[in-house]
């Protein structure tokens, strides 16, 4: 019951199907199924990482001068996306050339650098209470949001891309639409 | 081919009989009102969908008439005394939106009445939530005077259904005007199970599901009276059969569709028990349309690796022979 | 026209990034609901856009392609600043209903990816001109789909009120959003096909693929 229950706030807390969050990007991926997951498991790891170098900064940063978020966490996430290309190239330099892409497609933009505003957001209004983990824990959670919403796509993919939609509609558009209406039933149980 | 077009006619016709049956009932508790809004909502269907066949540049056919059937299925989910043009805009929504957009009867996604009732809810759930008594008959054009809460509501919020059973079974407490008479609905879920109009699987696993939780975490201090109001109560069954059964959504093998069912009853039920949500199963079933997209594929593959495998055993039995064949 | 000049221009109707491309679509989802967020989001998008892909045209192409992408974000992020701070001024009341999609503007894939693939391959005039009506498709469509879901949302036309017996309250939400700018995308592409012929499916301008 309580498994269900959490399922549930996962999907409701979902960045793409609430807030939209990251819609482009799973767009590009959505060219192919392997494509979706590749690119929503390298995304997982830039929120969770995020959200980690994320919590470091929201607490040495004065509110004064908040405008200047925005450009510390691209340095994070510039600094995140350099290592994670050094760490494929020693590790799987065979697959380099093919998993790079992924990475490129995944670093900068608005799902993960929305997830790392959302965060800020969320412990703003919870003052001290959230500490490091909580912010790992929500970085990790978009990102399983982010899985949750390419498995949503893959399961209907064949039918959204099928010869049967009317051209216009075919792919994105049907997607689009698909989404939003995935997204009004997880609006209707708030 | 021809068989298949039959096979779909025979069931939309299977599906107008029990939903006009249906209609008749809700007839009899609100008045001519309740008759006004399903032509309405059929009239709004059907315009939709000549329009955006003609659009998508089909002929318009005998099977499209399966719009008349999602029209039917929506207005007797609403309340008699809903607003025409809300009415309107939901089957519109229905066919164009959630049908049409992804190339309609031949590429089914949803089930275009559950997206259409939860567009609604969206966006006008206090309307759509709000009942007139059964036997309080509002005219055509006139505003009901008075507007209860369902008996759904008040069982979610209270745990309390005061009602009798022969009450229960003909349908005689507030609620959505087609969705309360649930001895009919239990004669049709039987004819059109029977009759393969729905998903037999799919039904039986959405009761099975809600009836096992029903029981094994009731709602209410006894665990028969927790089943039987879990069944009756927020539309189950009208969705079990309308909605959850449809076999143009549910996957196609009764053992697939069996698990599909079970699982939108059980969070159904969750979500009712814990947030007391109304209706709830109509909105899980919209949620629950990716993992019976996801069966369907599991289906495809599993026939497509069986042909390969049956190929295989031909071609090599084939082989063997040429080899008898030739060894003799 | 002559080919290549409606190929500058084709950023607003012919080949809109919002509606071809699927880029930028967030903001358009959950902050394009009124005139008035749609308004504020046009100027920040515009802005933040324009001198952000100005100012990186000067970064050297010799550098590799993730040390470039990493500097374009860097300098929307330096841009972002004085914009949001002019934004406080002109759109006091918008700020905060658009709250976090303002920052996002900054990793818009028009920076981060359309630099690359598109801009930079061409000579700085035609980039400048070819960016400029990218943009105003952007504002276009904001424009549009604020005035549309204001109007049957709110039914409120920039905050007057219009005669509107039925309201969708839906379409104010991000769901409507999402099923507003799907079917917008269909009924540009209906269109565009029938008046060009051509049955070409969506691109996707951040393709990364070939990197």
């Amino acid at each position: 019951m309580f498994l269900i229950n959490d399922l549930i706030a996962l999907l409701a807390a979902n960045l793409i199907l609430s807030r939209a969050l990251g819609t482009s990007t799973i767009f590009i991926a959505a060219g192919s199924r392997k494509n979706l997951m590749a690119t929503a498991c390298v995304i997982t790891f830039f929120t969770t990482a995020g959200a980690t170098a994320a919590y470091f900064i929201d607490k040495m940063l004065p509110s004064a001068v908040s405008d200047l978020r925005l450009l510390m966490y691209i340095i994070v996430i510039g600094a995140l996306y350099v290592l994670l290309l050094t760490a494929v190239y020693y590790t799987a330099r065979r697959h380099f050339d093919e998993l790079r892409k992924y990475v490129h497609v995944s670093a900068f933009n608005c799902a993960v650098i929305g997830t790392l505003f959302t965060i800020n957001e969320r412990a703003s209004m919870n003052g001290s209470t959230y500490d490091l983990g909580d912010y790992a824990g929500a970085g990790l959670e978009a990102g399983a949001g982010f899985i949750i919403s390419a498995l949503i796509l893959t399961a209907a993919y064949r039918k959204l891309n099928s010869s049967k939609v009317p051209a216009a509609f075919r792919g994105f558009p049907a997607m689009l639409v698909y989404l939003g209406i995935i997204s009004m039933a997880v609006y209707s149980l708030k | 081919m021809l068989k298949k077009a039959r096979k779909e006619r025979h069931i939309w016709l299977d599906i107008m009989l029990t939903l006009l049956t249906l209609e008749l009932m809700s007839y009899f508790y609100y008045g001519i009102r309740s008759v006004v809004l399903a032509a309405v909502c059929i009239a709004a269907a059907s315009a939709a969908e000549i329009i955006s066949i003609r659009l998508m540049k089909r002929k318009f056919s005998a099977d499209d008439l399966t719009c008349t059937s999602d029209a039917l299925i929506i207005a007797l989910m609403f309340p008699a005394v809903m607003d025409y043009k809300i009415a309107a805009i939901a089957c519109v929504f229905a066919i164009v939106v959630a049908k049409n957009v992804f190339g309609g009867r031949i590429n089914m996604i949803f089930s275009p009445a559950a997206a259409a009732y939860v567009f609604v809810l969206t966006s006008w759930g206090r309307k759509l939530l709000q009942y007139t008594e059964p036997h309080v008959k509002t005219g055509i054009f006139e505003k009901p005077e008075v507007l209860v809460n369902s008996a759904s509501h008040t069982f979610d919020l209270t745990g309390t259904f005061k009602h009798l059973d022969f009450e229960i079974l003909l349908g005689n407490f507030s609620g959505p005007s087609g969705a309360v008479s649930i001895l009919l609905l239990a004669v049709a879920a039987v004819v059109l199970m029977f009759r393969r109009s729905i998903s037999a699987g799919a039904f039986l696993g959405t009761i099975f599901g809600t009836g096992f939780f029903a029981v094994v975490t009731p709602a209410v201090s006894s665990k028969a009276d927790s089943l039987k109001y879990s069944l009756v109560t927020n539309m189950v069954l009208f969705a079990a059969v309308y909605i959850v059964s449809d076999v143009r959504i549910a996957p196609k093998r009764d053992y697939y569709a069996f698990f599909y069912g079970l699982f939108i009853g059980i969070f159904s039920y969750v979500l009712v028990l814990t947030g007391a949500k109304e209706n709830a199963i109509v909105i899980v079933s919209v949620l629950f349309t990716p993992a019976a997209l996801g069966f369907k594929n599991l289906e495809k593959r599993i026939e497509k690796v069986a042909e390969e495998h049956n190929e295989e055993t031909m071609i090599s039995e084939g082989t063997g022979r040429e080899g008898e064949v030739t060894g003799d | 026209m002559t080919e290549r000049r409606k190929a500058l221009m084709d950023g607003i109707l012919g080949d809109n990034i919002v509606l071809s491309g699927l880029m930028v679509i967030s903001p358009v989802i959950v902050c394009g609901d009124t005139l008035k967020n749609a308004a504020a989001l046009v100027y920040a998008f515009s802005a933040i856009t324009f001198l952000a892909v100005l100012i990186s045209s000067f970064v050297p192409q010799k550098l590799p392609y993730t040390v470039k992408v990493i500097i374009y974000a860097l300098i929307a992020a330096i841009v972002y600043i004085p914009v949001k701070f002019a934004s406080k001024q002109l759109y006091p009341e918008s700020i905060p209903r658009i709250g976090i999609y303002f920052p996002l503007l900054a990793v818009n894939s028009l920076i981060v990816f359309q630099t690359e693939t598109k801009f930079f391959r061409m000579p700085r005039r035609d980039m400048m001109i070819s960016l400029i009506f990218c943009i105003l498709g952007f504002d276009l469509v904001m424009l549009v789909t604020g005035f549309l879901r204001e109007l049957f949302a709110y039914g409120t036309i920039n905050n007057h009120i219009v005669d509107m017996n039925t309201l969708t309250d839906g379409l104010s939400k991000p769901f409507g959003g999402f099923i507003f700018l799907g079917l917008m995308c269909g009924a540009y592409r209906f269109i565009r096909n029938a008046v060009q012929n051509d049955k070409s499916e969506v691109r996707s301008g951040t393709d990364v693929s070939y990197k």
